[in-house]
């Protein structure tokens, strides 16, 4: 195959796949965060405070408040970063033409302009939030190796993209650039579900803390009968 | 200490630990203790329901490390360890490694996190460091709920043995003791109790209340951490002064079976705390009672609250804090607290268990401000204040005290200092022992004090002396 084929391919098949992947495993963390809740909790989940979950996600959308307490720096930049990482994929003209192809979707594209700056944009938090993972002591002493992983992983999509729509900046081939850009996407849509970028769809469900202190009556003395038999557990 | 030795879920070397354990245990497990935890988890796992918990925090916890900085242990102890995160991926990692087929996979194919020895004794002493106050729960993007984590941590603890000595003797009497409280007062000490409560008031206010006991048929059965009857006869007295003051001397009773409000399952243990709830709710029902009135307590008020529906089912009797009901009267006009009487510069500290749902925030704040002319809050509070250091049961463990002081209380005590405060109002049993503690051990200029102590000073007795009369007699004992 020659490489424009390859481009086809990774078009092709090799994004239908990788989307359906990620939507599949994405899928299935739903089914089985709705699965557990409903079979444990049962008829509990309606006395949960769902007002109060619900004020509390919703104080996330626009974080101004939990922002600014703590770590203002790092958590404007995670902030931005992440209408960076949902606008710029979703709604960029050259995407969305994949996505009507592909999928059938027709979405309202932003401007090439907003489209380079937000990728820029990105791309400096994605240095940001990596700078604080590795200097900051703090930051460093949590983190996990996937936790640079990842940021690399998002990292190339935006800056291979960018070089590709933009010959002038492009020190190589276009199309190697293409690919690059289109296996380093696909890839993370492997990623995605296996890691905590699931939290694309599980941060919905981080937040029913209020829901699991609705704990099981009679679990307790079921654990301890298991475990102790019915001598004295206290 | 490299970054490396302390990536969540390895071990670190615990030098004190090795020498004296964080504190007394009673029957410690000291053989397989790998094995008896994976199997008490098991047995969690299998019959209660925070799976799906798990499922979905192991996954997406993003180790943003914004709880780090919102936790009062931490900012003093600097300790790695101490970040709630960290706390919590402990115990995510054993679950992803045991309890999934994902993690199962992966440490065949790779060196993963293995639990071990070092691992549970890292446990044992960080799950307790922690005050379950929850303030890193509100500063989590994702909205992992480390105090819930942490109990949880705690409950599969306890059940291989691992609990603070001074929490399970106290929890032993109140389920299987004679006295059926915390501090093992028995009936006959509770009468006396009342007597003298009675014959103070009688001498302060100049009116003789006879405590009502065992009354059936009341609207409020009351409750308070049954230590309130041996330390804090102020704001019992506040509280029976409020009740008399607004007319409802004859709509409440104390039950002589059942009369504490503590509930240390609420710290550490799903069976406990269910216990607790049903041996409150059995003596309700043995009187009758309507509601179930809470005294001057974060944990006790929390426990019934939010435990009582969960426990009790969908009849329950309803649940009301002290606070509440004396703001319910104020506002009825039915008591009347004079403001000419408290000159002092007054703080408010909020218990975490009541304040960081936003449940008691504004209630005590009202009540304050309404005879208090000098009041003065501290900065942050409310829903984002800081814990005491005492919370999670830490301020019944007397050999921490020290970490207690140094560490836990740290924050709290510099916080109190900035008011420049002359009293401090805890409405919470716990709080007021470690704030007085705190108050002693760093020599802030300042008394801690229930809401009722307070209240018991302004509050106008119908045919009593007036708080003015009051003032200046007890002027006159302190000369």
């Amino acid at each position: 195959m020659n490489i424009e084929q390859w481009i086809d391919f990774a078009k092709g098949p090799l994004f239908a796949l990788t989307f359906m992947i990620m939507a599949l495993g994405l899928a299935r963390h739903i089914v089985i965060q709705v699965y557990e809740l409903v079979t444990e909790k049962g008829r509990r989940l309606t006395a949960a405070p769902w007002r109060k979950i619900l004020n509390d996600a919703a104080s996330w959308v626009v974080p101004v408040k939990q922002i600014m307490k703590g770590t203002p720096f790092f958590s404007s930049v995670s902030y931005l970063f992440h209408i960076g990482v949902i606008v710029v994929p979703v709604f960029l003209a050259n995407h969305i033409v994949l996505w009507e192809k592909t999928l059938g979707i027709d979405l309202p594209s932003i401007s090439p302009g907003w489209a380079d700056f937000l990728t820029l944009f990105t791309l400096a938090c994605v240095l940001v939030l990596l700078g604080f993972r590795i200097f900051g002591s703090r930051q460093r002493s949590m983190s996990r190796r996937i936790d640079y992983v990842l940021l690399v992983l998002i990292f190339l999509p935006f800056a291979t993209g960018f070089l590709a729509s933009h010959p002038s900046f492009n020190p190589f081939r276009w199309e190697v650039m293409m690919l690059v850009h289109l296996l380093s996407a696909e890839l993370l849509f492997v990623v995605i579900p296996f890691t905590k970028l699931a939290h694309i769809v599980l941060f919905g469900f981080d937040r029913l803390s209020a829901v699991h202190w609705q704990l099981r009556p009679g679990a307790g003395d079921k654990v301890a009968d298991a475990l102790f038999g019915k001598e004295a557990r206290v | 200490m490299d970054a490396k030795d302390i990536a969540p879920g390895t071990s670190v070397p615990l030098p004190a630990a090795e020498k004296t354990p964080f504190y007394y245990i009673e029957k410690p497990v000291t053989e397989n203790r790998v094995d008896h935890l994976l199997r008490a988890f098991a047995a969690v796992l299998e019959f209660t329901d925070y799976k799906a918990l798990l499922d979905s925090y192991c996954t997406s916890s993003a180790k943003c490390n914004r709880c780090a900085v919102s936790c009062p242990v931490y900012m003093v102890s600097g300790d790695p360890r101490d970040i709630p995160c960290y706390r919590t991926n402990i115990l995510l990692e054993i679950y992803k490694r045991y309890f999934t087929i994902g993690g199962a996979i992966k440490a065949r194919l790779s060196n993963g996190f293995e639990l071990t020895e070092e691992v549970i004794d890292d446990m044992l002493e960080v799950f307790y460091r922690c005050t379950a106050c929850r303030r890193c729960t509100q500063s989590c993007p994702m909205g992992v709920d480390h105090g819930l984590v942490t109990r949880l941590g705690r409950y599969i603890l306890s059940l291989i043995g691992i609990v603070p000595k001074a929490l399970q003797v106290s929890v032993r009497e109140q389920l299987e003791g004679e006295t059926h409280n915390t501090s093992k007062v028995p009936k006959e000490a509770l009468l006396d109790t009342l007597g003298f409560l009675s014959d103070e008031l009688n001498d302060m206010v100049g009116v003789k209340m006879e405590f009502p006991v065992d009354r059936s048929d009341r609207d409020y059965v009351f409750f308070c951490a049954v230590s309130d009857y041996l330390m804090e006869p102020d704001t019992l007295m506040g509280n029976a002064a409020v009740l008399y003051a607004a007319g409802d001397w004859d709509k409440w009773t104390i039950g002589t079976t059942n009369y504490d409000g503590i509930n240390y399952g609420l710290f550490y243990s799903d069976w406990h705390l269910e216990n607790i709830i049903k041996q409150l709710l059995a003596e309700v029902t043995r009187l009758r009672g309507k509601n179930i009135l809470i005294g001057e307590c974060g944990h006790a008020s929390r426990s019934a609250h939010d435990f009582v529906p969960v426990f009790g089912g969908p009849t329950a009797q309803p649940v009301v804090s002290f606070i509440e009901y004396t703001l319910r009267c104020l506002r009825e006009g039915r008591i009347k607290l004079d403001p000419n009487i408290i000159t002092e510069r007054v703080t408010y500290h909020d218990p975490c268990n009541v304040a960081r749902s936003g449940w008691i925030v504004d209630q005590p704040r009202e009540i304050l401000r309404s005879f208090v002319p000098n009041f003065v809050d501290m900065t942050p509070k409310g829903q984002d204040n800081y814990c005491c250091g005492g919370g999670g049961g830490l301020v019944s463990i007397d050999e921490i005290h020290d970490y207690r002081m140094r560490i836990g209380g740290k924050v709290k005590a510099d916080q109190l200092a900035k008011t420049g405060a002359d009293i401090v109002i805890a409405p919470c049993a716990n709080c007021k022992k470690q704030l007085k503690e705190l108050v002693e051990y760093y020599e802030l200029p300042c008394r801690v004090m229930g809401l009722h102590d307070l209240i018991l000073r302004a509050i106008e007795i119908p045919g009593g002396k007036t708080p003015a009369e009051r003032k200046e007699e007890a002027a006159l004992m302190e000369m």
